[in-house]
């Protein structure tokens, strides 16, 4: 089990669905298919080297951690 | 041009694509400290054929501009911009509001609504194909399975499907500086330079996407241009210019490229028969092995921005108003992103390929649609135990922007 948890966040603003989070995270990141942007899902934590990944992949740059959750993991 | 900066080797001559991409010359440019400037007519351009620069300058749309001048190599006159502008060569608040119009078509969810259609056309065309035993693979499916399915999503009735086919194929040609149709082709009235790719065929496409709109406002149905037609997004309709544009768009995007990927992904999956072989045995999945095809096939090779302000980038200076094109061909070989650019490993784990550009606002708006199909069309083959093999050599559109394959024979055989 990851020690390493983040949880995630969409600039609805600058989102232009492009879907990569959905494709890399499917838990985490959905297309809402009424407003056309990406949402998160439940809590939005996601291992960490998973979410600099969908960072990376975001074509918009509209996804960004929101804080480290040392929490998670415990062990 | 500031500082002395080094030549780059020519690769807009649209006859070296004859031959397949120039990648010598490309990895020459990867190699080169800074950027290169390559001369291209009475100007010239500065050329962007790294991986982490094309990157950089997709993603920062405020300094290298898709509105200004044009997105392709050579200026428009303004009047030509403004006649052809659509989804392309917008930058936001414009860019923002056409694409939300058109997106929510495209999600992944929406996209994953059409995989029964796509499988049900993908084995209609297999099982010409298997009979045939030998076909043109272009002609057999690469070119019939993506138009068929853009125009279902459209909302196009099927008995057009060929002649769409027809004017995409003009288009393709019009990318290059051969064009074999009379300027007025199709009853064109409108000066060439005033229509998408200087082609006569763009009129008929306008025309047909005008017609196709009037009947969906009288009888509208679930399909895109029903949605186009209706749309509001903050409070605005698209323009009557746009919409042309934009249907225009679809048409060519949907079907060109696609047909692009599955054939470049069918030719490499034949010489590569040990990488299909991993298909078959359930090695791979058809997700991973689709990222490569599209890597291997970047249908589109580039596309051009236009600074805003004067910038630096890659320790080269760029003054305001000067062209940058970025090679996604070239990116997608770029030794520092990907192990063994030019090996085809269907298995690769890490593809951050950039055969839906860059990224940025512009990415791909079919990139999910393009994706089913590969998907599809692979694990079809795959659950028939299909094997391909080339029996001719491919005929390749002479054109420094899109990758274009004409035809090449293939035999299938289980």
């Amino acid at each position: 089990m990851s020690e390493d948890v983040v949880r995630m966040q969409v600039n609805p603003e600058t989102c232009i669905a492009g879907g990569q989070c959905e494709l890399l995270a499917p838990d985490v990141f959905e297309i809402d298919d009424d407003e056309v942007i990406a949402v998160v899902q439940g809590d939005g934590r996601l291992d960490r080297k998973v979410a600099l990944e969908v960072i990376d992949r975001c074509p918009s740059g509209a996804i960004s951690i929101v804080e480290p959750d040392e929490a998670a993991g415990g062990g | 041009m500031p500082t002395p900066v080094a030549e780059a080797p020519n690769v807009t001559d649209d006859g070296l694509y004859l031959d397949g991409i120039p990648h010598d010359r490309f990895a020459e440019m990867r190699r080169t400290p800074g950027l290169m400037w390559h001369p291209y007519r009475d100007g010239g351009f500065w050329a962007v054929a790294r991986h982490a620069e094309v990157k950089e300058v997709s993603r920062t749309p405020e300094v290298f501009s898709s509105a200004v001048g044009h997105t392709n190599l050579w200026d428009l006159e303004a009047d030509a911009l403004e006649a052809r502008r659509g989804l392309i060569d917008t930058d936001a608040p414009d860019h923002t509001r056409i694409r939300r119009l058109v997106a929510s078509g495209f999600t992944p969810k929406n996209i994953k609504a059409w995989t029964d259609t796509v499988g049900e056309l993908t084995d209609e065309l297999l099982d010409d194909a298997e009979a045939a035993g030998t076909v043109d693979w272009v002609d057999a499916l690469a070119a019939p399975l993506p138009i068929r399915v853009i125009l279902a999503l459209l909302g196009v009735p099927v008995e057009d499907a060929d002649h769409l086919v027809e004017l995409s194929n003009f288009l393709v040609e019009g990318t290059s500086e051969q064009q074999s149709l009379p300027p007025d082709a199709f009853g064109n009235t409108t000066e060439l330079r005033l229509l998408p790719f200087n082609s006569p065929a763009s009129h008929a496409l306008f025309e047909y996407g005008e017609a196709l709109a009037a009947r969906k406002r009288a009888e509208p149905a679930d399909d895109i241009v029903t949605t186009l037609v209706r749309a509001e997004a903050d409070g605005e309709r698209l323009t009557g210019s746009e919409f042309r544009n934009l249907f225009h768009l679809l048409v060519f995007a949907g079907n060109e490229t696609t047909r692009t990927a599955l054939t470049h992904g069918a030719m490499a999956l034949a010489d590569h028969p040990e990488q299909w072989q991993r298909v078959l045995d359930g090695d791979v999945t058809l997700e991973q092995a689709t990222e490569e095809v599209l890597r291997w096939a970047t249908p589109v090779l580039h596309m051009r921005r236009t600074t805003t302000t004067a910038t630096e980038l890659a320790g080269t200076r760029i003054g305001a108003g000067e062209k940058v094109v970025v090679w996604y061909a070239s990116a997608n070989r770029d030794e520092t992103a990907f192990d063994d650019p030019f090996t085809f490993d269907v298995g690769r784990t890490d593809n951050p390929h950039f055969a839906f550009g860059g990224g940025g606002p512009h990415f791909c708006l079919g990139a999910f649609l393009a994706r089913l199909e590969i998907q599809v069309v692979l694990g079809a083959m795959r659950d028939r135990g299909l094997r391909l093999r080339r029996t001719g050599e491919p005929v390749r559109v002479p054109s420094n922007f899109v990758h274009g394959v004409l035809s090449v024979d293939m035999e299938l055989a289980r």
